[in-house]
């Protein structure tokens, strides 16, 4: 039995073990530099985790040896281990990877200015295959409307007297190409463009690729545009009864049906960052939608008209939006605060028929209005402004005549400089270099050369990963965060009778609260740094709190904790404040003393100082 | 002069060059291209936790061949197929598991039920019954090598791992050599007057001894000094023990009052741990041969599987056949675990329930190390946490359970009253582990 013992306590548990001593020097020599690249390569190509070796992964990571509790330790360790590491790899990839190159335009010098660069010009310069983007669609069917598919590669138009077509605008080829016979408000294409859905005079439809009609969604009455949320596979529609419905693609239910009540609505849009809906009203409104709010997440009077047209920025997280009203104005948001416009100037056209805005994904705003297409850079239109001038131009398009009037859609072909104008006379697309991200994603389906294959892998990963409708909301981090602190009030066991049914038993209590209330608690620091920040944030104290705080006269928190405290009761906690307080007091009089007669105390001897009981300590 | 760039893709470097090649992937790393990314892993997260309990399906097979309730199980140490079991018939059979085949039958090993089993070495089993003989078998023959008769209904055996030494429980603790026909010492706690219910050897000190009794004792003997060194005195009798097979000083106590307990021989005034979960005595428990987990199988019919160092939520394996379970084991791959239970047989289930049994290749591997990573980094999270924690039980077993925490908590708030009215100080609450033992002697 002894023997047992002393050859268990000569193995010593795991926290108090020495260090071996590893011939670390002579290793070093060899692992020092392992090479990154196959090392990263050979961990997706060769064996699972587990059957790894660790040896060359070797990176820096926060220990955390004032963390007592080894369990916790080594979890922290083993994660922080882990993000190092991903980062390391992270690093060395983003050599390999393409850089994303975009396109510009760069003035020599300051005198010159970009806007005067016509198509032409831009054509010219950019030549080969990127002047294909460049492209004039005569057609007869009315204002158009323009979409394209997550990737660029397809484009579907919508012509108000109901010509319907979709392409690959890549090769040109015509998927399909319908005339409806009735009035087609809009289109959107859903998941990949092997589906497309079409606002038409009563209903939304649903065709396919070959333009077979798959689906009439007869609970989207009379709609007028239509948004698709590709993460959450809803199909969003908003019609001239004011009513914003989303339908779940995928299982074909209907999820949520809300009631603007600020009647017929023409604007929708979405932000692509967390899946929210912006809704522009006639009123001037613009309001912001969930399908798990049956009111606006946010409401804002942005227009004193109409409003015709809301985009969200892709390029900074969706943190601005561009709004256009009937009142001839354009208005640039930031939707962290809603404190009025950072900036906003008037329109040339002043408002006469509709004006289209639209972002680009790399921040280039183009602003569609009268017979001309105007684009602004970034960071000038993002400053806060106070006049209403113009931002500078970058470039400007004239549409080639006024029969070509309105301009009912704009649309940036993602993953190029290219934006597409719906009007009235067909579509006409313009190079505007610098408008498109160069580089492209193939796992998440944002390659403009997707093959077949690849397609339909995403298609049903996509599905599995398919994110619930709830979880839409402003913020889109909101997911995995930790949770808000609990709203149930800890009742102290101090027995005031007040407090009975909301009290909890110790034994559910926090542990600094049980520590607390069986007296082991250290708690002079924590009152006494209770009492500082009581003082710094005096001014943010809720009415009742201060009322509950009002002291008469001279008072210091400390004190208003003793008067608090029911004096026959002998309390640890307090005992320890009175002593304190006798402290300081006995302190703050030697240094008053100290200031009045130097360092040597003078006192007045006295002839009763024989008196004094010296066993007071 | 003006320059302009305008962004031209290379068709080239995003398709296959010849058909049949690989198309190229493209990445890019900008968040603001990933959008959701947090709540899609979260939807994976919840996938693969359903995945996971989709998957498990713990049951393997089981063994038939006992007429009556299967009374004890044991494993030969260097063999992962050869398992043996005795039941109240007084049938001993040796099987195999890979097979699922008898390698013997001895319907009539002992007059009575079979209460202890022990492998001796390669190919001999030693038995003992409550006809007071232990029985010497050579595997393969139907008659007994040797029987050692002894004086009281026996109730435990075990065999030395290095000597041919074994021990006898009955009133007390005996110890026997294979060459000798009466026992070499009797061991006993000089006071008791209890029934040893169960004795085991320590895995590493091949002299130490532990034994758990009826008089609520857990008993430490040394056969080299003869005698008992220390015993404890706990609440609540202990029905079984296992000694660590990693940590020579740890033993596991499956014990009467639901609970688990591990101790650390080296302090016993209280357990190391508590393990909660059975709502009926825990007859049986087994420690994997890894030591990172062990089994445990009670009264309430359930077999549990438990993580060491986490005394709460095990996985529970239970069918609707299947009775009291009186005697479980993991095999000595760590892979399976057996359970002989009142009607009869013995049942073989998965140690983990949703691991896949036969090949599994390094892609799908992969792919299983994704999922368990997702369903532990997400936890925490409520819906993929409760997916991932969630077993359901049988109705009686959670009704039981329903009830035991009823009472347990009304304990508790009565506790908390009673302390709220005495003088402020006066009790203290006693921490659950200091409550198990009752006093400690030697």
């Amino acid at each position: 039995m002894d023997a047992l013992i002393a050859k268990a306590d000569a193995a010593q548990p795991l926290s108090r073990k020495r260090k071996r001593t590893q011939p670390v020097n002579a290793k070093a020599g060899l692992s020092q530099t392992p090479d990154k690249t196959s090392a990263s390569i050979a961990k997706n190509t060769s064996l699972p985790k587990s059957l790894r070796s660790r040896n060359n992964e070797k990176v820096e990571a926060p220990q955390y040896r004032h963390i007592a509790n080894p369990k916790l330790r080594r979890s922290l360790v083993k994660t922080s281990t882990h993000i190092a590491q991903s980062q390391a790899l992270l690093s060395d990839a983003v050599d390999l990877l393409p850089s994303d190159e975009t396109g510009f335009v760069q003035a020599e010098d300051t005198m010159e200015r970009t806007w005067r660069l016509s198509q032409a010009d831009i054509v010219k310069e950019a030549g080969g295959e990127a002047a294909r983007g460049r492209l004039e669609m005569k057609l007869d069917g009315g204002p158009y409307k323009v979409r394209y598919t997550k990737n660029g590669r397809h484009m579907a138009i919508a012509g108000r007297t109901g010509h319907v077509a979709s392409f690959d605008t890549l090769t040109g080829a015509v998927h399909s190409e319908l005339q409806l016979g009735e009035t087609c408000s809009d289109v959107v294409f859903l998941q990949d463009h092997s589906f497309y859905a079409v606002a038409q005079q009563k209903y939304v439809f649903i065709y396919d690729r070959d333009g077979v009609e798959i689906h009439k969604l007869k609970a989207h009455v009379s709609p007028t545009r239509l948004e698709f949320l590709p993460y959450h596979w809803l199909l969003a529609s908003v019609g001239t009864g004011g009513y914003l419905k989303y339908q779940d693609t995928s299982t074909g239910q209907l999820v949520a049906e809300h009631r603007t009540a600020l009647g017929a609505c023409s604007v929708l849009t979405q932000n692509p960052q967390n899946a929210v809906l912006y809704l522009g009203h006639q009123n001037g409104c613009v309001t912001l939608w969930t399908p798990n709010l049956p009111h606006p997440a946010v409401k804002v009077l942005a227009h004193l008209g109409p409003v015709s047209s809301i985009s969200v920025d892709p390029s900074e997280s969706g943190r601005y939006m561009a709004t256009a009203g009937k009142d001839g104005s354009v208005k640039v948001w930031d939707c962290r605060n809603w404190k009025g416009a950072v900036r906003e100037w008037n329109l040339r056209s002043g408002g006469k028929g509709d004006a289209e805005v639209e972002w680009s994904q790399k921040g280039v705003l183009a602003v569609g209005s009268g017979g001309s297409v105007n684009m602004y850079t970034s960071p000038s239109i993002k400053t806060p402004h106070h006049s209403l001038s113009h931002p500078p131009l970058y470039l400007t398009h004239p549409l080639p005549s006024a029969s070509h009037r309105p301009i009912t859609s704009l649309r940036f072909a993602p993953f190029q400089d290219i934006l597409t104008i719906g009007h009235a006379r067909g579509t006409s697309g313009i190079l505007v270099p610098g408008a498109g991200e160069g580089g492209m994603d193939s796992g998440e389906g944002l390659d403009l050369y997707e093959g077949v294959k690849g397609r339909r892998e995403r298609e049903v990963r996509g599905l599995l990963d398919k994110i619930q409708p709830d979880l839409i909301t402003l913020d889109s981090e909101l997911v995995g965060s930790l949770a808000a602190p609990s709203k149930l009030t800890i009742g102290t066991t101090g027995g005031s009778g007040s407090s009975r049914a909301t009290e909890i038993p110790f034994s559910r209590l926090p542990r600094a609260e049980r520590l607390r209330v069986s007296g082991k608690a250290d708690l002079t620091e924590e009152v006494y740094s209770d009492a500082g920040s009581a003082n710094e944030n005096d001014g943010k104290k809720t009415t009742e709190e201060r009322e509950k705080k009002k002291m008469r006269g001279k008072g210091k928190s400390l004190k208003r904790y003793l008067r608090k405290q029911r004096k026959n009761v002998i309390d640890p906690t307090a005992v320890a404040i009175r002593s304190k307080i006798e402290k300081q007091k006995s302190e703050r009089k030697a240094e008053i003393r100290k200031a009045k007669y130097g360092d040597e105390p003078q006192e007045k001897s006295s002839a009763l100082d024989r008196f004094k009981r010296t066993s007071k300590e | 002069m003006v320059k302009i760039s305008v962004l031209q893709h290379d068709p080239s470097s995003h398709t296959a060059t010849r058909p049949g090649d690989p198309t190229p992937v493209s990445r890019n790393l900008n968040p603001l291209m990933h959008p959701f990314s947090r709540a899609r892993e979260r939807t994976r997260a919840l996938n693969a936790a359903k995945m996971d309990r989709m998957f498990a399906i713990p049951f393997v097979g089981a063994l038939e061949g006992h007429v009556d309730a299967v009374e004890v199980l044991a494993k030969q140490g260097d063999s992962i197929s050869t398992v043996a079991s005795g039941s109240w018939d007084g049938g001993v059979i040796v099987h195999n598991l890979s097979q699922r085949t008898h390698i013997v039958r001895l319907p009539l090993a002992h007059k009575g039920k079979v209460t202890g089993l022990c492998f001796a070495g390669d190919s001999r089993l030693l038995s003992c019954g409550v006809d007071r003989n232990v029985k010497l078998w050579n595997i393969g023959s139907d008659e007994p090598l040797n029987v050692f008769p002894g004086k009281h209904a026996l109730n435990s055996i075990d065999h030395q791992r290095s000597s041919a030494m074994f021990a006898t429980a009955s009133t007390l603790v005996q110890v026997w050599d294979e060459t000798k026909s009466a026992p070499i010492s009797n061991l006993t706690f000089p006071t008791s007057t209890e029934t040893i219910s169960s004795v085991r050897f320590n895995l590493s000190e091949s002299s130490i001894l532990a034994s758990v009794g009826s008089d609520r004792t857990f008993t430490l003997y040394d056969i080299r000094t003869g005698k008992a060194e220390r015993r404890v005195v706990m609440q609540m009798r202990a029905n079984a023990l296992s000694w660590s097979p990693t940590f020579p000083t740890n033993i596991l106590l499956a014990s009467e009052d639901h609970n688990l307990y591990t101790f650390d021989i080296r302090r016993l005034d209280a357990p190391s741990l508590i393990y909660k979960g059975h709502v009926a005595a825990v007859v049986s428990c087994d420690w994997s041969p890894t030591g990172t987990e062990f089994v445990s199988g009670g009264w309430d019919r359930t077999v549990r599987i438990w993580q060491t160092g986490q005394g709460h939520s095990p996985e529970v394996y239970h069918t609707k056949r299947m009775q009291r379970v009186t005697s479980t084991l993991f095999t000595t791959d760590a892979r399976f675990v057996l359970s002989g239970s009142d009607d009869g047989n013995v049942r073989i289930w998965k140690g983990k329930a949703s691991e896949r049994l036969g090949i599994v290749t390094a892609r799908e591997r992969a792919a299983i190390e994704y999922r368990n990573s997702l369903v532990d980094r997400w936890k925490m999270d409520k819906e993929v946490g409760k997916v991932a924690r969630t077993r359901h039980l049988p109705k009686p077993v959670y009704t039981a359970n329903k009830l035991k925490n009823t009472m347990l908590e009304s304990r508790r708030v009565k506790e908390e009253r009673r302390r709220k009215h005495t003088r402020a100080g006066e009790s203290k609450p006693k921490p659950e582990r200091k409550k198990v033992v009752l006093v400690e002697q030697s």
